[in-house]
């Protein structure tokens, strides 16, 4: 359990992060999820006592993270990649900080097994990719075998094997009761391993809710009409609150009407409709929506808003 | 590479009770396993025993020579600046097992700063203080590692000094016993003023956090500040030589020193204030980094 309250990081006169409180529960994956520069990695790093927050405070577990006897063993984190010498073996990086709370050597070679770094486990760690490197963070943070596991950006540099495989260990170490906090720019990231997502733009936290609920309650109703006279179909709808995009010559797609107002308005204008598909708003476009404004580097000559693929609903699992 | 994805399976309740926890014995072990596991650390210190016991040999034969072209009769051999009168070889020959010092120090104090500035450069110390969040420990074991390790070595390489220099200044009867008058205390000191060394160095490293500054700057401190005081501004004003002697290194060198100048502080006064050094930076550099974001 992480528990913050009106955490705010100044450097200088620029605010990292603005006076945010929010709580990370255990026995599910809590994903964190912000543009770039939002203020994830900046929260991240005061959870763990590297930096000393500006105001507010952050607990894990109960306590600062500096007050418990066996940190590691309360929270595992993977921060920024390679925090490690470049020059020493990732086996003697795990043994030198297993040393630390007296974790047995059986526990180094443990992890190295979980995270399939046998092969290269006795290499220098400067040597590695980048995809290494993240396997050795997350070796670390599992040393302890903590309650807690702080995860920032996991997937970076990873092939489609380890994407896969961090997914499975985070919804695996949830399942196990322990409390995960993942962060990600990446929304599709989010919708495949998170079950609540607290949302941040600006140092401030934007949306704090189930993904399901987050997905619910953004993004207007569409819906896909496949007919042969488009034109006479949405003459029948009227114009208040009905926008329109000819996809096709048969093909429409209606926002703001629900389903069954424009299967009505058809029958009334003996309109033939063959194909009628409510659209449910992805992640990506609740998010988007959620952090237009919020963005702190956006590139302007890009529509920020570009379409956000559609997924038809019942798709997702 | 493969990948395994089998999760760790500890039974959630029984994690609590056993052992393992942070402890300053721990943190040091893990500290010892850091130094020893970095081959450029292992290297330098060995060069430092090598170097040192090396120049050593190098003086001893040099006193041996010199002491031949006295007796027999040839013009007095240059030893120490132009100009000096010519020192007696007897209580230069008892310098010599703590002769290597002034190669010995430049090593050690690389080595110290290089020990904590590289866990910024690399991004180590984040793996460091995640670990030992309370970070005096941290740094305090670092301290008394590179302390230890800078002891053990200038120590033994004085010892192994003695030993070698002793055959090559029997040749001209400059041979001494290890129980001559402060040969002992030459020996240990030796240490003693390179485990000092490694302290104010790493003080250095870990304020200013870079490898580079931090050895120009232990460097600055250790042989040029003391070049500059006594060779160029020292006319300025009468105090300034005086306060040249509470230089670490000017105050360092009474404690290996065999004979005791005039005017200079003693071994005990050189030690202390040398040892004084050490502790304020040592102090600032605890206070500092408990302080500043990592």
């Amino acid at each position: 359990m992480i528990e913050a309250q009106g955490l705010f990081k100044r450097y200088g006169d620029k605010t990292a992060v603005n006076g945010i409180s929010f709580t990370v529960h255990p026995g599910k994956v809590t994903g964190f999820l912000g543009p770039n520069g939002a203020g994830k990695s900046t929260t991240m790093r005061m959870i763990v006592g590297l930096d000393t927050p500006s105001a507010g405070s952050v607990s894990v577990n109960g306590r600062r993270y500096a007050e418990h006897r066996a940190p590691l063993r309360e929270v595992g984190a993977l921060l920024e990649a390679k925090a490690f010498h470049t020059k020493r073996s990732a086996y003697n990086h795990l043994r030198a900080m297993a040393a630390t709370h007296g974790i047995p050597n059986s526990r180094v070679h443990e992890v190295i097994e979980m995270t399939g770094l046998g092969p290269v486990a006795k290499k220098r760690v400067g040597g590695f990719s980048m995809g290494m490197g993240q396997r050795l963070g997350i070796a670390v943070a599992m040393l302890g075998d903590p309650q807690t596991v702080i995860l920032d950006e996991p997937v970076n540099g990873l092939d489609p094997e380890g994407v896969q495989w961090i997914r499975h260990l985070a919804r695996g170490l949830a399942a196990e009761g322990r409390t995960v906090f993942l962060s990600s720019h990446l929304m599709s990231e989010m919708a495949m391993t998170a079950d609540h997502l607290i949302v941040i733009g600006r140092g401030r936290i934007i949306a704090d809710a189930p993904v399901s609920e987050i997905i619910a309650g953004r993004g207007q109703l569409r819906t896909r009409v496949r007919t042969d006279r488009p034109s006479e179909l949405l003459a029948a709808l009227g114009g208040d609150g009905t926008t329109s995009t000819l996809l096709e010559p048969d093909l429409l797609e209606i926002t703001g009407p629900d389903p069954r107002r424009i299967a009505e308005a058809a029958l009334r204008q003996q309109v033939l409709v063959y194909e009628l598909t409510p659209l449910q708003a992805s992640l990506e476009e609740a998010y988007m929506e959620l952090t237009a404004s919020e963005v702190e580097y956006s590139s302007h000559d890009l529509p920020l808003g570009a379409r956000a693929q559609d997924v038809p609903e019942g798709s997702r699992s | 590479m493969s990948t395994s994805t089998s999760t760790p399976a500890a039974p959630a309740g029984a994690r609590r009770s056993d052992g393992p926890r942070l402890s300053f014995a721990r943190v040091l072990r893990s500290e010892w396993i850091k130094v020893t596991t970095v081959p450029s650390t292992v290297i330098l210190l060995a060069s430092t025993l090598v170097v040192m016991v090396g120049l050593a040999a190098l003086a001893s034969w040099s006193l041996q020579t010199g002491q031949a072209q006295l007796d027999s009769g040839g013009p007095p051999p240059q030893m120490g600046p132009p100009g000096d009168p010519l020192p007696d070889f007897g209580d230069l020959a008892r310098g010599t097992p703590s002769s290597g010092i002034i190669f010995g120090q430049l090593l050690i104090a690389s080595l110290a700063v290089v020990l904590i500035a590289s866990e910024w450069a690399t991004g180590m110390i984040r793996s460091t203080m995640v670990a030992v969040p309370k970070r005096v420990p941290a740094l305090l074991a670092k301290n008394v590692i590179v302390a230890a390790v800078s002891f053990l070595i200038g120590a033994a390489a004085a010892l192994l000094s003695y030993v070698v220099a002793q055959p090559i200044l029997a040749v001209e009867d400059l041979d001494f016993a290890l129980t001559d008058d402060k040969i002992v205390a030459s020996i240990v000191n030796t240490g003693t003023y390179l485990a000092l060394i490694a302290v104010i160095s790493m003080g250095i490293g870990t304020l200013l956090r870079n490898t580079a500054g931090g050895v120009v700057t232990a460097v600055g401190l250790f042989f040029v500040l003391p070049v500059i005081v006594v060779n160029l501004i020292s006319g300025l004003a009468d105090w300034i030589p005086d306060a040249a002697r509470f230089l670490p290194t000017n105050a360092g060198e009474q404690l290996v020193a065999v004979v005791a100048e005039e005017g200079a502080l003693t071994q005990l006064e050189g030690g202390l204030v040398m040892a004084a050094w050490a502790v304020v930076l040592l102090i600032a550099s605890l206070l500092v980094t408990r302080r500043r974001d990592i």
